[in-house]
């Protein structure tokens, strides 16, 4: 059961999201966001992905650097395109980094499973699921259309039209036969969906979560 | 799916169409978001680009999907999966929900069939991006003082605080307005062209 350890939780995920997005969003001190990125750290290394908590940490330090050495000696263009930017991505660091080891380490049919624990309508689930599904069948899709493009040799502004037309088409199609397909399988029975994997929470995850929820109540308390 | 429907929740296949409409809308959103990255400026016409380009694929989920919710079913899965992969705040998150709450309710009021009312709800659901670059506004004080202890000139501070000032939130309010009105008409252009003739519609 190795890789059944492996997995981040979905739940943890989706509150450790909510508790980085109210910090970021509130006045906090440099070392509340040290001790925050430190636990995704952790958590990232916890699920055994060592390259990507490397690749974080040194990400961090390097916008951290970036900010406070190369801006203020930049030239004034680059200072004043990339202030803003590297203020805002600094805040938002430690989301990306819980969206970064959601997107690595839960696989989607367990973020479904949790979403149906949380009481998600179905039918949002379903959706969001075809949208992520959908998204390699877009690029497989658009691939097609630029060789076909070429064959007739279509240049310009032609190609903007003769890439959405078709794109439009073959969506609708989709969407018929994965309906098809989906009602098929029952995706109408108004009872309560099963599911073939069952979501156990790890103790790492669940102290994630605990300190997610600290850092949060000493953003509020300490000022 | 030629009568319209009312007062019915949506099938499974209303759902899945949505999903798919969804994943093209978000995939037009996220490359000029990708580019709003390069300058502050991009990045609050940002809301205005987007709107001139989703037209198609909204205004074709509007036509396919004639049922209470399915405006409402986009716009959160856009605003979840932003949110999910951390890309942005709470904050779009709800501008989002309250954008598409209210082209939800034009589409109720106009029968959902009517192309006019398709587009005015589509401007109210363009409207919905500015809570991507609102954040600007909301985290200004600290950037700033940030320049300012930073010992920045004076007039490099200046160029920060036009671009966050009062007009330009008007302007980042009104970009998505006028890009979503262009944007409908253009995808008005296509649907009657090609569209309508091939029974898509």
């Amino acid at each position: 059961m190795e890789t059944e350890q492996r997995i981040f939780d979905p739940r943890a995920g989706l509150w450790l999201l909510i508790a980085a997005n109210l910090i970021a969003f509130r006045p906090h001190a440099f070392w509340l966001e040290l001790a925050l990125i430190g636990l995704l750290l952790v958590l990232i290394l916890g699920h055994g992905r060592l390259t990507m908590a490397a690749k974080w940490a040194v990400g961090y330090c390097a916008l951290v650097a970036f900010q406070q050495f190369i801006l203020p000696m930049s030239p004034m263009i680059i200072a004043t395109s990339f202030t803003i930017f590297a203020t805002y991505t600094r805040r938002m660091f430690p989301c990306l980094m819980t969206g970064a080891l959601m997107l690595t380490c839960t696989p989607l049919r367990y973020l479904i499973v949790a979403l149906r624990q949380l009481h998600i309508p179905q039918k949002l689930i379903v959706a969001i699921s075809v949208t992520l599904r959908y998204f390699p069948a877009i690029r497989e899709e658009i691939g097609y259309i630029r060789d076909a493009m070429k064959l007739r040799n279509i240049r310009g502004l032609d190609r903007l039209e003769c890439t959405v037309m078709p794109l439009m088409v073959s969506a609708t199609e989709t969407a018929e036969e994965l309906s098809a397909a989906a009602v098929t399988r029952g995706i109408e029975n108004p009872a309560r969906k099963t599911s073939a994997v069952s979501l156990r929470i790890s103790p790492l995850d669940f102290l994630g979560m605990l300190a997610g929820l600290a850092l949060l109540v000493i953003s509020f308390v300490v000022q | 799916m030629s009568e319209p429907i009312k007062r019915r929740g949506m099938s499974g296949k209303d759902v899945i169409t949505v999903g798919i409409f969804s994943a093209i809308y978000f995939v037009i959103n996220f490359a000029f978001m990708l580019l709003g990255g390069l300058h502050p400026l991009l990045w609050i016409l940002m809301p205005g680009f987007i709107a001139l380009f989703t037209g198609i694929p909204y205004l074709m989920m509007c036509a396919k999907v004639q049922k209470v919710g399915s405006v409402l079913l986009m716009g959160l899965i856009t605003g979840l999966i932003y949110y999910v992969t951390g890309q942005f705040t709470v904050v779009i998150l709800v501008s989002f929900v309250l954008a598409c709450g209210l082209a939800e309710l034009t589409r109720g009021l106009t029968h959902y069939r009517s192309m006019a009312g398709n587009l005015v709800s589509f401007v109210l659901f363009s409207v919905g991006m500015v809570g991507s670059p609102l954040p600007i506004w909301l985290m200004r004080e600290d950037f700033l003082r940030q320049i300012t202890e930073q010992g920045m000139p004076a007039d490099y501070v200046n160029t920060l605080e036009a671009l966050s000032s009062n007009v330009m939130l008007v302007v980042l309010f009104l970009a998505p307005v006028v890009g979503a009105i262009i944007g409908g008409f253009i995808a008005r252009a296509m649907f009657r062209k090609h569209f309508e003739k091939a029974g898509l519609v």
